[in-house]
């Protein structure tokens, strides 16, 4: 199978450049980055992909047995790194996929010059016995879950408006809101599962590429202590806080989080 | 009716001026809080600044509680809190208001209202973003008509799932489940459905007659579902039965002919075209005698062991079913070792080609051309590529297709060359 | 897919002129059907089917010219095509219907052909 075409997988930029993997989290794809690429491109070689199940990933690829941990996602990952033959790459990993950084790094730690772990979060469910505040109770992930099970006109009907067009903004252009973080309802349950229950607390004493901890201000879905929490885990990991406000400081903060990332991939890579 | 007074008639003008002035005393304060709307005004980062009372009603909550330390999330579901992260912030820092989106409020007693927010971004003269005004609708009745519309779909899919299966089945029962088997012929078929939910109306057989001969055929009703599978059935039967009481191909279409045009003589016409042929084994050497019959279905193709293909024409034959004294024409070959013989129904020429687009057909050129590369060939390998060739055209093939091959294979020695 | 079809009628000395434009497929066939039992054709007329703005036909289509004709001859009537389009008259060859349905190139070429027949 051809995994570039599987994971919709786009190269643009300075090519010879220090190489910038940009991997987009829950409920959205690629797109999410389109205001830090350009960016980024001035300086790096940028890789843009979707995860199997999102975007214009190859749908037939995804199955609800294959994809139903991120250590599956992590290896899709390592895989799309091994087919473009960039050498070490800078990973950077929005709110889930910061986690699947993580295990890719573990897993194979010379594919990595670094790793960018935006609005990470290693459990979103608190953890009463160690005090650890993921943000989220296991009674609310339980809602979320059974919203997404119980009602398909739920998330996918809430969405529904986004995918209508926007005549008053032409420069969002057609093609964008047509297919702005587009889901499948089915797949889009089964990642929700992934994502809201996986607990990757533990793996993060075992990266050892640099690795730099951006967290939001205020973030309702990762909230600053869990950036900390991940910052004190991770050896040697530096940790920076930006202004931005939300879980996507890529679409709320563009230049500050472009920076952030700039800064660290140029002594990375 | 009560009697008019003097009174009445003088209040009634009095009565209206009243209503004006309290409309004019209504202050806009007074509007915002008891609006037929929830009101909300936050920060940039979500803090509550301003909540109107009909919202605080709805909620449970007091004023005191929530502005200044709530964040508009923390009044979400889960669920929605990560849609308001996700999709709704960045949408709204984007466009700079986002209108319609269905969420659900979670009430100070616990209990969920589902909700439409809209929301834009209030800027200072300078452009610059200063808060976000929120509107809240009471979604109750559309939540409880979009529950009831989502049963109602569950269930159509359902029945329709039904009815596809209904119509396979009964697609099934129009064709014979296997072959049977010719000593000394290579027969393959391929029916392709285009539509899953109406049964087509293509068929097709081949079976043993009197003394080591055979009969064959494949024909195309017009139209689709219920009524066309009728005629299909009719047509398939009464070829079976025509074809034992005189086996000669025109005499067997003539025989259909009567029976559909005295089953379907009027303002609904119903027929088919088909081609009837009879096989029989010729000599030693291998090969078969057929004659063929058509009652305007579109000829045959014939792909020679030499390499060459042509179709078989039938001119003057006419269509089953609405002409008293339909025209039967027939044709007569010898299949020789290595040639193949191929029976097709138009939904395979009538298709859309992905490469020509909308109104271009796959048409008989292109067969032709499609068997003349074919040629020489065997039954097996030329339904295989019909089946692919099908299968380029993906939905381009909007009625359903039967081809039938048959093919005198060459002796062992023969094929090693 | 389909384009709408629409059928216009017009009545000339020699009898009526249907005029038909779209594509002539199973969605479409019912309303001509339907037309037809309102045609005012009296025996020995012609009626003349002007197929000239035809963008498709499959046999459903050619099921509705049968109609047409059985219509025609029950009022004691005779029908001819005019305008057929290369495609459709490939259809109408194979089916063998070319043998049944007299053709024109156009509809008052049709007319010009028409002969009253006696009685």
């Amino acid at each position: 199978m051809d995994v570039l075409v599987r994971n919709h997988v786009r190269v643009s930029g300075r090519s010879g450049g220090p190489v910038v993997v940009l991997a987009h989290g829950f409920g959205c794809d690629q797109n999410m980055w389109r205001l830090v690429v350009p960016m980024l491109e001035r300086e790096f070689t940028v890789v843009l992909f979707d995860h199997v199940g999102a975007g214009k990933s190859d749908l037939s690829a995804w199955s609800r047995g294959q994809y139903s941990t991120l250590e599956k996602y992590a290896d899709d990952v390592l895989a799309v790194c091994r087919e473009l033959v960039l050498g070490p790459v800078t990973f950077v990993g929005h709110s889930v996929s910061a986690m699947m950084g993580v295990l890719a790094s573990v897993q194979e730690p010379e594919a990595f010059a670094g790793l960018v772990l935006l609005a990470p979060s290693p459990c979103f469910i608190d953890d009463p016995l160690t005090g650890y505040r993921g943000g989220f109770s296991a009674a609310d992930v339980e809602e979320l879950l059974e919203s997404l099970d119980a009602n398909y006109l739920g998330w996918s009907g809430a969405m529904a408006p986004l995918i209508m067009g926007n005549p008053e903004r032409p420069e969002l252009g057609k093609e964008l809101t047509n297919s702005f973080c587009r889901t499948d309802p089915d797949i889009a349950r089964v990642f929700a599962r992934v994502t809201f229950l996986s607990d990757n607390r533990a793996d993060l004493a075992a990266v050892t590429v640099p690795t730099l901890v951006a967290q939001c201000s205020s973030d309702a879905i990762a909230p600053p202590e869990v950036g900390t929490f991940v910052h004190t885990q991770i050896p040697g990991s530096r940790l920076v806080t930006l202004n931005a406000i939300g879980h996507c400081p890529q679409l709320a903060a563009p230049e500050e989080t472009a920076a952030a990332i700039t800064a660290f991939a140029r002594d990375a890579g | 009716m009560m009697p008019r007074t003097g009174d009445e008639e003088q209040g009634g003008p009095t009565g209206e001026r009243a209503q004006f002035s309290a409309l004019l005393e209504d202050s806009a304060e007074d509007l915002y809080e008891h609006a037929p709307c929830g009101y909300l005004s936050t920060l940039l980062d979500g803090r509550i600044a301003k909540i109107n009372t009909t919202l605080l009603d709805w909620l449970g909550y007091r004023r005191d509680d929530l502005v200044g330390s709530w964040h508009f999330s923390d009044l979400l579901t889960v669920g929605g809190r990560l849609y308001h992260e996700t999709h709704f912030m960045p949408l709204l820092r984007m466009q700079g208001e986002i209108s319609g989106i269905a969420l659900e409020l979670k009430a100070a007693d616990g209990s969920r209202l589902p909700v439409l927010v809209t929301s834009t971004v209030k800027t200072g003269g300078d452009g610059q973003p200063l808060l976000i005004r929120t509107t809240l609708f009471d979604a109750r009745d559309r939540r409880a008509y979009e529950t009831e519309l989502l049963r109602a779909r569950q269930e159509a899919d359902r029945e329709r799932e039904r009815l596809q299966t209904l119509a396979t089945t009964l697609q099934r029962t129009l064709l014979p489940p296997t072959l049977v088997n010719v000593p000394g012929l290579d027969v393959s078929v391929h029916y392709h459905i285009a539509s899953v939910d109406e049964v087509g109306g293509d068929f097709y057989d081949l079976f043993p007659l009197t003394e080591g001969t055979w009969g064959m055929f494949l024909g195309d009703v017009c139209g689709k579902g219920a009524a066309a599978a009728a005629v299909t059935s009719l047509a398939r039967y009464t070829l079976r039965a025509a074809a034992v009481y005189d086996p000669d191909p025109a005499a067997v279409l003539a025989n259909l002919n009567t029976v559909l045009h005295h089953e379907y003589n009027g303002t609904e016409p119903r027929f088919c075209t088909v081609v009837f042929g009879l096989l029989t084994p010729d000599g030693d050497q291998g090969g078969f005698r057929v004659t063929l019959a058509s009652g305007g279905h579109p000829p045959a193709l014939l792909m020679r062991a030499d390499g060459t293909a042509d179709y078989l024409p039938t001119p003057g034959g006419q269509l089953i079913g609405v002409l008293p004294d339909a025209h039967i024409a027939t044709t007569s070959l010898r299949l020789d070792p290595g040639d193949t013989l191929l029976l097709h129904t138009d939904g395979l020429t009538e298709a859309h080609t992905a490469i020509t687009g909308d109104k271009d057909r796959y048409g008989d050129d292109a067969l032709l051309g499609f068997a003349r590369v074919l040629a020489p060939t065997t039954a097996t390998h030329t339904v295989t590529a019909i089946r692919d060739l099908l299968n380029t055209f993906g939905t381009g093939v909007d009625d359903d297709t039967a081809v039938l091959a048959i093919n005198v294979p060459r002796p062992p020695s023969e094929e090693q060359q | 897919m389909t384009e709408p079809l629409t059928l216009h009628t017009r009545t000339t000395p020699a009898g009526t002129v249907i005029e038909l434009t779209g594509d002539l497929d199973h969605h479409t066939t019912p309303q001509v059907r339907s037309a037809l039992p309102s045609l005012d054709l009296r025996p020995g007329q012609q009626l003349v089917i002007d197929l000239g703005g035809i963008t498709f036909c499959d046999s459903t289509g050619i099921s509705t010219l049968i109609a047409a004709r059985n219509h025609a001859l029950s009022a004691n009537a005779t029908i001819a095509l005019a305008a057929v389009p290369d495609r459709m008259s490939h259809i109408i060859r194979v089916v063998g219907l070319d043998q049944v349905f007299p053709t024109h190139l156009t509809a008052e070429d049709a007319e010009a052909a028409w002969h009253p027949t006696p009685g």
